[in-house]
């Protein structure tokens, strides 16, 4: 069978295993968003793993038609959970952006900026915030070098237009602001260590402070190094696995010298990535390392759902509320239940579920900005379920979601609140 | 080969996304659910209406090119792989449901519906849609046609032939016919539906299907037993038949696909179990309390270790959901998954389950059995890799000497997955030469030139 030698440009390639292993039932195509919005067997998992796996047998090139599908899958996972046979197709995507690189490594411009942002700016989180200083130059720097970089600008103005109407009003990034050492109040349960995302220092900063403070105030020290450095996540999905391996062995050797008994979250995509390190470290991390790393990281849901919430002192937060389930926790981290009891245990909260609540929201980093015309479509069947529920807050657990949830609210004049879940949890909890 | 000139004619009738030539999109639409079969078309279309449909099948002729319907590629048997090339017709895109009829009790839709999609339908507006194959999340009722899908609830209500009332067929000189009607009795000439139901593609394209409904049943009660041995559930299974109970479903797993399925669903099935049987009685509230009660009296009297009530729907469903996964769960475990579809008259049951053990012995196989015990139908799955040559020349013997006793039973080679190209000299042996020079004969009258799906079912001389 396969006796021809596999077309993958570089090393590095998706395993010949993980795409054999699929068996073409078809069980991933429904859940597919792509599929749903182009109805084309080829940005379907199924369809993606045939041609990952045609490449593998020789019998297709890495072609750009495979780079573009490689892009435009979401990278969701949906198609993870719901295969039986256990394909990942979204990760063999994810790998086959890294081959992509090598395949097409891109005009002289836009490699320079590439280098720039994913190599430069990213990990020196320093440098990152104080680019962020006026705004713009972030946007200039890491949202328009990704257009630029997927060809994209000769389609006008759209990305510009939906990037800055994302952005949030945006107070001073929280890295520095959090105190290394946060003191447990109360009787004292344990000490985490918590993982600051680059989005959330950045975006989000009041959020990622309650999610201290909730900690905190359920009986954890949490300490906060500041040596942290971004995921690596965005560096995943644009096929730079180098820099994402080496973001991952700092940060992975950075907690593994503290003593505590979780490494936690709030930001999704960074959960599910932390996750992964020890596939992504496979062979320049000792398996014991990693295996230790990887049963210490806890998404804030996971953590507070199994130390058990302590509600004593919780204040009521009278509202409705629908839950989105980003892609990076139910999918790819199998959390779903965890942050819908932290929901119903706060005082005065009536959850109602939509429909279709762990379908994306189309946000998937920067996908929703380069793809904005599918992601506007994938949004909308969101928020067309959010509108159902009547509810008077929309609440989810990732700031790629949250982003893109709220900028879709407004577009549409809908009335929900968007909001993260710990920020829901911080207003119940007494200051 | 395809002519430019054909593409472009293509292309500006059904518009640029209807047609697809470029390499990646037809290495994605070349094969099925069948292991080790795709290949490559040379073009790929999708009709929307009846009026392209025709035009593409026009093209088709006149380019000399094969044709192969195609649903949504989850055939067990090869049906919609092109391996002579030509053109994939892709139904996916023909999806509405037309009308349902609740005067007559009858749905009419186009054949790229998916089969739960109608089920769904029709369910919110009181009524039921019985056949319910595995993959009906995702097939389409053109494939369930022409395949004559059977699914789980096919022991009481039968399969799909037995909900089809009138099939418009596409021939492929261009002529349509509308066979059958919302008539319940209908005896005028041949029975050209029939014939079609089942015919993977191979005399005509179905562009548009009349189904009956039925009132769904007003309860139902779900149960588990678990064996320590395959055979013993076996007996059991023919025990209830011959105690004259005809559950909806009555389903089986043996060890390697409970285990399979464990793992991907995470219900809490008892793994230490052997077999485990999947039991659905339903209908009158009075009737279903009186059969679940008699179906547990048997399964105590065969030997069942233990029996469990579903607590609720949701349980039931789940566990339903999970039987339907089985195949694709028993994929994880190897590269390669070669089912089968063996199906023997009922009575055979436990030496059916006997002779599996015994040959996966002798062929030194990891063998996962499941299907549908009530119908006689099993899946009898060969975890193996394509790559050792050994194990696949294992797995043919296996295959080979397991049919030669099926058939000795009077059982048959295929219970629902249809013959396409991999099971065409299994067909011949069932069927003797007679029997398909009459196939060939039949296939003859409907597609002289031979044009659509090409090799399938019939071996060539
Ligand atoms: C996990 C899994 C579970 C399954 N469980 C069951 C089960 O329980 N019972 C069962 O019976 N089958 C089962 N199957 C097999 C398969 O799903 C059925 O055969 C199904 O009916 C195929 O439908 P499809 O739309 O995928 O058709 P395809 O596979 O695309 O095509 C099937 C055949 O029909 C022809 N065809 C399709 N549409 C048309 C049309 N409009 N006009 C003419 N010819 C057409 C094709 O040429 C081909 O020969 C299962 C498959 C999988 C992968
Ligand atoms: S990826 Fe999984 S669900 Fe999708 S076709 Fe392959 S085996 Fe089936
Ligand atoms: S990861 Fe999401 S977009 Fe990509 S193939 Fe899977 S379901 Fe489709």
């Amino acid at each position: 069978m396969n006796n021809k030698k596999s077309n993958f440009p570089a090393d590095d390639a998706p395993s010949y295993e993980s795409v054999l292993q699929c068996m073409r039932c078809g069980f991933c195509l429904p859940t597919c968003p792509t599929f749903a919005l182009t109805g084309r067997e080829r940005s379907s998992p199924r369809g993606r793993v045939a041609l990952a796996r045609a490449v593998h047998e020789g019998r297709l090139d890495f072609t750009e038609a495979l780079k573009d599908e490689s892009f435009f899958c979401l990278d969701c996972r949906a198609c993870a959970t719901a295969c039986p046979s256990g394909v990942k197709a979204g990760e063999v995507m994810e790998i086959c952006r890294g081959q992509a690189r090598s395949a097409f490594p891109g005009g002289h411009l836009s490699a320079t900026l590439r280098r720039f942002v994913l190599e430069r700016m990213l990990p020196d989180p320093a440098r990152l915030e104080g680019s962020m200083l006026p705004a713009r130059l972030y946007q200039r720097l890491g949202i328009q070098w990704l257009v630029r970089h997927s060809h994209l600008l000769k389609l006008g103005p759209d990305w510009l237009e939906k990037a800055e109407g994302m952005l949030p009003k945006l107070e001073m990034p929280l890295r520095p602001r959090l105190p290394e050492l946060t003191p447990a109040r109360g009787r004292k349960r344990g000490r985490v260590a918590f993982f600051l995302g680059c989005v959330m220092s950045l975006l989000y900063p009041e959020v990622s402070r309650q999610t201290v403070r909730v900690l905190a105030h359920q009986g954890f020290d949490v300490i906060t190094p500041r040596a942290t450095r971004c995921c690596g996540a965005p560096h995943l999905a644009e096929g730079d696995r180098q820099t994402a391996r080496r973001l991952a062995r700092h940060n992975l050797e950075l907690f593994l010298a503290e003593e505590v008994d979780a490494i936690v979250t709030d930001c999704a995509g960074c959960g599910a990535i932390l996750k992964e390190y020890d596939e992504l470290l496979a062979e320049t991390v000792p398996a014991g390392r990693r295996e230790t790393f990887r049963a210490r990281v806890r998404d804030i849901s996971e953590f507070l759902a199994e130390a058990g919430l302590r509600t004593d002192g919780l204040g009521e937060v009278r509202a409705s509320v629908t839950y989105h389930e980003p892609c990076h926790l139910c999918h790819a981290q199998g959390i779903s239940k965890q942050p819908r009891e932290l929901l119903r245990a706060i005082p005065g909260v009536e959850l109602r579920e939509m429909n279709e609540s762990s379908w994306c929201c189309g946000s998937a980093a920067t996908w929703g900005l380069k793809f904005t015309d599918a992601s506007r479509q994938i949004l909308k069947r969101k928020l067309d379920n959010v509108r159902a529920t009547g509810a008077d807050y929309l609440v989810t657990a990732n700031p790629g979601c949250q982003l893109q949830l709220a900028w879709g609210v407004k577009q549409a004049g809908l009335p929900q609140q968007v909001r993260h879940l710990m920020e829901l949890l911080g207003r119940a909890t007494p200051e | 080969m395809i002519s430019q000139t054909a593409v472009t004619a293509l292309s500006e009738k059904l518009g640029r996304k209807n047609v697809l030539s470029e390499k990646e999109d037809l290495l994605t639409l070349g094969y099925d659910a069948t292991p080790g079969l795709s290949a490559l078309p040379d073009i790929a279309v999708y009709p929307t209406r009846l009026e392209e449909l025709l035009f593409a099948l026009q093209v088709a002729r006149d380019e000399g090119l094969a044709v192969v319907p195609r649903g949504s590629g989850t055939g067990l048997s090869g049906g919609s792989v092109p391996h002579k090339g030509g053109m994939v017709l892709c139904l996916g895109r023909m999806n509405r449901i037309l009308e349902i009829d609740e005067a007559n009790l009858t749905a009419t839709v186009e054949p790229g519906v998916i089969t739960l999609d109608l089920f769904d339908a029709v369910m919110a507006k009181g009524l039921f849609y019985p056949p319910d194959p595995g993959s009906q999340k995702v097939s389409t009722l053109g494939g369930n046609v022409m395949e004559n899908a059977g699914g789980l609830r096919g022991l009481k209500y039968g399969v799909t032939r037995d909900y089809v009332m009138a099939l418009q067929c596409v021939l492929p000189d261009g002529s349509v016919i509308d066979t059958g009607g919302k008539n319940v009795k209908d005896v005028a000439g041949y029975a050209f539906k029939d014939l079609l139901v089942g015919s993977e593609g191979t005399l005509g394209v179905i562009s548009q299907i009349t189904v009956r409904l039925i009132p769904p049943p007003r309860s139902k009660k779900t149960l588990l037993a678990y064996f320590d041995t395959m055979p013993k559930a076996g007996e059991a299974v023919t025990r209830i038949i011959a105690a004259r109970i005809i559950p909806s479903t009555l389903e089986i797993m043996d060890r390697t696909t409970m285990i399979c399925v464990e793992e991907h669903a995470g219900i809490g099935l008892p793994l230490e179990m052997a077999a485990l049987l999947l039991i659905e009685v339903d209908g009158h509230p009075a009737a279903v309390e009186e059969e679940a009660t008699a179906v547990r009296t048997v399964l105590q009297q065969a030997g069942a270790a233990e029996i469990k009530l579903a607590a609720d729907a949701d349980e039931a469903a789940s566990l339903a959901a999970a039987r339907r996964t089985a195949l694709s769960a028993l994929a994880r475990k190897s590269p390669t998954t070669i089912l089968e579809d063996a199906t023997v008259p009922r009575s055979k049951l436990a030496d059916t389950f006997a002779e599996i053990e015994r040959l996966a012995e002798k062929y030194r196989l990891v063998v996962g059995t499941f299907g549908h015990a009530g119908d006689g139908n099993l899946h009898p799955t060969v975890l193996c890799d394509e790559r050792d040559r050994g194990e696949m020349e294992r797995t043919h013997a296996f295959y080979e000497e397991l049919y030669e006793k099926v058939l000795a039973w009077g059982g048959t080679v295929s219970g629902e997955h249809g013959i396409g190209l991999a099971k065409k000299a299994f067909l011949a042996r069932q069927i003797g030469p007679a029997g398909i020079a009459v196939m060939r004969r039949i296939k003859n009258s409907f597609d002289p030139r031979g044009m659509l799906n090409p090799g399938k079912i019939i071996m060539e001389e």
